[in-house]
């Protein structure tokens, strides 16, 4: 039946709106309806969605009311990024592309500029796919989530919040609302690498690297790799063996060797066989680490 | 060499009429209109690759307050939606709403409401029960004994004819002395497997359907061609045609998607009919990629050349893999062997072409209509077969082509004419030149990552389906021209523009024989009940032909303007001379040297309607004498990531032939538009089925099936074109098409570029990363 049913034109469900202007009353609407709420920020996941039928939600919570949701700045701990903050003003943020270019070219990679206009970091983090451009950048740089919900706020890795499968880790009455990236080590390069059909695709594979060097060695080292396993994942044997080394050619051989066998891909996948993914993310990982590297040299 | 005479109007740049309306997002589409007390329509789709409807009950959707319909509500007529071959080519086998689902997607049903939601809501109340069949995602597999008959019984014309071995219609065709392949002295034998391409028009197909009070029905829809959708609904529903008025409305895109009519239009009248109200019918995208693909077709050719470099014959084998109906198989048959043995000349040949139904969309014609399918086996045999005698796949190329003075039976075996102008020598010499081919890269010059290679394909399209006698294929339009009394003059044709220009391309062409500028020359849409009949805009026909009939009513309009001045001026009109005066803004009739002898348009236009001589006007039908092949070349250079198999564009320089160029940067735009195309064809695009749902793989949504978008092609100063200088003498002011040669040389081209970095050569359509990949590690592990 689902010819009939799924499109991308026309929403038949009905949904009760809801506007809240603050924190807590949006929790407090997620709290009292559970799975059947939803959270609209950019919409350009969740309107499809609905429109295919892939969710029918009941009540619709439209977050888009409560501004400081979009800040992004600078705080002691590094760079504050509200779940809110439209990909777009990610990928134009002088500060952004100062002090954290790897979020700003991941940004810049996801679709076209009007999905950007609309679509928001927080967003494309719990939608959950293994594919989404932010969340491997973010794994890159140690990134914190940050959840409130009505007792109160909490934090914890990034790396903790994807479970695979399309889930996040996220409880009834809870609501992401931005995410912290400390730090980065001083003098430290970074790239973001992806491969798709076309310029505006979804990623097949992407990477995202953070390098930096101490006596031409490799010091700091992290390789975040998406599309390629049920939730992104950090490379972290392949780190692992850069570290303390030259990036030499054998040196990335190696490590590229080890990102093979961390990678995940499914068969049932269907923009892509396996064995591609499998190779591809050797390809794009040494690409995004020699990039970096380079970034790392300036 | 051409011999063009100076031009005021054609071949200088101007903008097109409806330009400002486009870009500023005020032109009306069909999807864009609306009446007061209007219904949406929506269709129910089989959800089956093959089942039949054992019973529908519509009464929940009825009690919504829904209109519904279903197939026995409708005459039970057995039709084909195109309308462009004669009776007796016509093979018919579709109806309104089928009683069995042939493709998952098949219209079955229908409702209409007062909004789209609520028409969608009660389309999903509908309960059906079904007898699921067996089904057939592959030509092979349907030919099998035993498979499952996916029609029966269909009709060629009005007789009713049994279908064997799901083979919908055949034609088999030899020429010439066997012997002479028998002799070959070099002999490839291959089979090539081309893509499901869908359309992606901009526009998904929609219609608007008032009914009147008089029983008729007034129809704004998606299509190519207003008189057909009036006669085919007429044949349908048996109103009769002066009651029926098809309207022009902006096309938002076809490629050829909307030659036939569409199942929206025959299904919307239906609903309007029953309930008496405007019924308003857009398809989703997911909808309209279920609607329509090109036609997929799997090759066996076999190509024979001698030592000297010329070719000693060749065989083909073509089999159709045309989904669950026929629009146009039969034709294409024609044209396929028409494609092969037009591109080089062949001593022997020796063609069958089969139309096998499997339980898919159904194809339709896609730009180049199978041309850029037959071409990219052409030409990647031609490069395979030059690398075997061991001559440059250019000169092999030049040594072979077909062109002026010899025959040209492009649009098939019925439609034959000899070629009076060809530009294929100067479009493969000059950019040979530009691109200094005969130093290019080889690939076993090459190894380490990154590997560029150049390729090149040419090729060519029928500027329509004209000829000097008639054939199996309709092709006539139509035009109507009159002066306005300003001076200005309103032109009015039932030739539709998918979006090219076309229109444009004929006001240039009037302005150019009435000597006056193009702005004086208005672009009137009109209806079936206000246009002589034009049979569709396809087959790239519509500068040719269409331009054709606009040079033809120009010409009698100037005769009465000559004639009316004659009176004025105290002059012969045969002797009276026209000039376009910048300063009066006006053109003027004037007796040569004869001083104060002279009148402008205006003028003439007043005088004659207070002297009540009548309106300078003309309508006429015009039927071309020939079918003159455009001719195109593609020298493509690309670079592939070994790594990915992803294959980047370095430059791109083509060559084109169409006889006067009327609208320089309009042709250059077909152009580039052509090659994004054949770039989709040949990396990107495909529908594969999934057996066990026997839906698309792609699941309906476009976000699963990628076409190219600008930033995927490259910069245009890396994208030449160029136009060679010829002359067409049977085209008005010397022009021919464009539209389809645009496109196909392209995967030609481009396949050999990829074979050339990589020394590696495909045979199945698109070349992916994916199989890039997997073809290197056969190659090098």
């Amino acid at each position: 039946m689902y010819v009939n049913k799924v499109n991308t034109h026309i929403l038949p469900i009905e949904f009760e709106y809801h506007a809240p202007k603050s924190l807590d009353e949006t929790v407090e609407l997620l709290e009292k309806y559970g799975e059947d709420a939803h959270v609209l920020a950019g919409g350009t996941d969740l309107l499809p969605h609905m429109k295919q039928r892939r969710v029918e939600p009941k009540h619709i919570v439209n977050i888009k009311g409560i501004p400081e949701l979009a800040c992004i700045k600078e705080i002691p701990e590094g760079i504050h990024i509200g779940a809110l903050a439209k990909l777009r003003a990610i990928e134009l943020s002088p500060l952004i592309n100062e002090k954290l270019p790897l979020l700003s070219e991941a940004a810049r990679s996801v679709g076209s500029i009007q999905i950007r206009n609309l679509g928001t970091i927080g967003g494309n983090i719990c939608n959950a796919s293994p594919s989404a451009d932010m969340a491997t950048p973010l794994m890159a740089v140690d990134a914190k989530v940050h959840v409130y919900s009505k007792s109160g706020e909490k934090n914890y890795p990034i790396v903790e919040f994807f479970h695979g499968r399309g889930e996040v880790r996220l409880e009834q009455g809870e609501l992401v609302t931005g995410f912290t990236v400390p730090h980065l080590p001083e003098g430290a390069g970074s790239a973001f690498e992806k491969i798709g059909w076309t310029t505006l695709d979804i990623a097949t594979v992407n990477v995202a690297a953070v390098v930096s060097l101490k006596d031409g060695k490799i010091d700091h080292c992290s390789i975040a790799l998406g599309a390629c396993s049920p939730a992104p994942i950090r490379g972290v044997l392949a780190e692992e063996i850069l570290r303390g080394r030259e990036p030499s050619a054998e040196a990335m051989d190696e490590a590229v060797e080890l990102i093979a066998t961390c990678v995940e891909p499914r068969e049932r996948w269907r923009r892509a066989p396996p064995e591609y993914r499998q190779r591809t993310s050797k390809a794009l990982a040494r690409d995004a680490v020699t990039r970096a590297v380079e970034a790392a040299r300036r | 060499m051409s011999s063009k005479p100076a031009f005021k109007v054609l071949g200088k740049d101007t903008p097109r009429q409806d330009g400002v309306a486009k870009v500023t997002g005020r032109e009306i589409f069909a999807s864009d209109m609306a009446f007061p007390n209007m219904l949406y329509g929506r269709i129910l789709k089989s959800p089956y690759a093959h089942a039949k409807v054992k019973s529908m009950d519509v009464s929940k959707a009825e009690a919504m307050g829904a209109v519904t319909l279903t197939p026995g509500e409708i005459p039970d007529i057995k039709y084909c939606p195109r309308l462009v071959s004669v009776p007796s080519s016509t093979y018919k086998d579709w109806k309104v709403l089928a009683e069995k689902g042939h493709y998952v997607g098949e219209p079955i049903g229908a409702v209409a409401a007062e909004s789209e939601e609520e028409a969608q809501r009660a389309l999903e109340s509908i309960e059906v029960d079904y007898e699921v069949l067996g089904a057939s995602f592959d030509a092979f597999d349907s030919m099998k004994l035993g498979a499952d008959l996916i029609h029966e019984q269909i009709y060629l014309e009005d007789d009713l004819i049994d279908v064997k071995n799901n083979i919908g219609c055949q034609l088999e065709i030899t020429e010439g002395d066997p012997a002479s392949l028998e002799a070959a002295d070099y002999v490839i034998e291959r089979t090539y497997r081309t893509n499901r391409r869908y359309h992606n028009q901009l526009e998904t197909k929609s219609v608007l359907v008032r009914p009147e009070p008089d029983g008729g029905v007034s129809i704004w829809s998606t299509t190519q061609t207003i008189h057909n959708t009036r006669l085919l609904i007429h044949d349908i529903y048996g109103i009769p045609m002066g009651k029926i008025r098809v309207y022009k409305v902006a096309l938002g895109g076809s490629f050829g998607s909307s030659i036939h009519v569409n199942p929206p239009v025959t299904v919307a009248v239906g609903l309007a009919l029953k309930s008496r109200r405007p019924v308003k019918l857009c398809y989703t995208r997911e909808e309209d990629i279920r609607d329509h693909c090109a036609y997929q077709i799997i090759f066996k050719l076999k190509l024979g050349a001698f030592k000297d470099g010329t070719l000693a014959g060749g065989q083909m084998e073509a089999y159709l893999d045309i989904g669950a109906h026929q629009i146009q198989a039969y034709p294409l048959l024609g044209c396929v062997v028409g494609w092969w043995v037009s591109l080089y000349r062949l001593p022997y040949k020796e063609y069958v072409g089969k139309a096998v139904y499997t339980n898919k969309v159904p194809c339709c014609a896609f730009r180049g209509y199978g041309n850029p399918q037959t071409t990219w086996v052409v030409e990647t045999m031609m490069d395979e077969l030059a690398g075997m005698i061991g001559v440059d796949p250019l000169d092999f190329r030049l040594k072979n082509f077909i062109g002026e003075g010899e025959l040209f039976w492009g649009q098939g075996p019925t439609v034959k004419s000899i070629i009076r102008s060809c530009g294929v020598e100067e479009i493969l010499t000059k950019g040979a030149e530009m691109v200094d081919w005969y130093n290019r890269l080889k690939p076993e010059e090459q190894t380490g990552r990154y590997r560029k290679g150049w390729g090149v394909g040419r090729g060519f399209h029928t500027s329509s389906a004209g000829a000097p006698v008639p054939s199996s294929i309709i092709d006539f339009g139509g035009a109507m021209l009159k002066m306005n009394e300003d001076g200005t003059f309103d032109y009015v044709s039932a030739l539709m523009d998918h979006g090219c220009g076309t229109q444009d391309a004929h006001a240039k062409i009037i302005a150019e024989e009435l000597c006056v500028p193009v702005d004086k020359v208005n672009i009137i849409r009109a209806d079936t009940g206000t246009t002589v009949y034009d049979v569709c805009t396809h087959a790239s026909r519509g500068v040719y032909s269409g331009g054709g009939a606009a040079l033809k009513v120009a010409g009698k309009v100037k005769e009465q303007i000559r004639e009316f001045a004659g009176r004025i001026l105290d002059a012969y009109p045969h002797a009276v001379r026209i000039r376009y005066d910048e300063a009066r803004g006006q053109a003027v009739v004037y007796a040569e040297g004869i001083e104060g002898r002279e009148v402008t348009y205006r003028d003439v236009a007043e005088t004659a309607r207070q002297k009540n001589w009548g309106t300078a006007a003309s309508v006429e039908s015009y039927r071309q004498p020939s079918c003159p092949p455009h001719f195109t070349g593609y020298f493509v250079d690309v670079e592939v990531d070994t790594w990915t198999g992803k294959v980047k564009l370095l430059r791109v320089v083509a060559g084109a032939d169409i006889g006067t160029v009327i609208n320089p940067k309009l042709a250059a735009g077909q152009v580039h538009g052509g090659f994004a195309q054949g770039w989709g064809m040949t990396v990107l695009e495909d529908t594969p089925y999934d057996p066990e749902s026997g839906d698309l793989m792609n699941g309906g949504s476009v976000a699963n099936y990628k076409v190219p978008t600008t930033c995927d092609l490259l910069d245009l100063e890396d994208l030449t074109v160029f136009f060679a200088d010829t002359y067409e003498p049977t085209g008005p002011f010397g022009a021919k098409g464009l539209g389809e040669g645009a496109l196909n040389p392209v995967a030609g081209a481009i396949a050999n570029a990829i074979q050339s970095a990589l020394g590696v050569r495909f045979f199945q359509l698109p070349i992916t990363p994916i199989r890039i990949l997997e073809a290197l590690k056969e190659k090098e592990g």
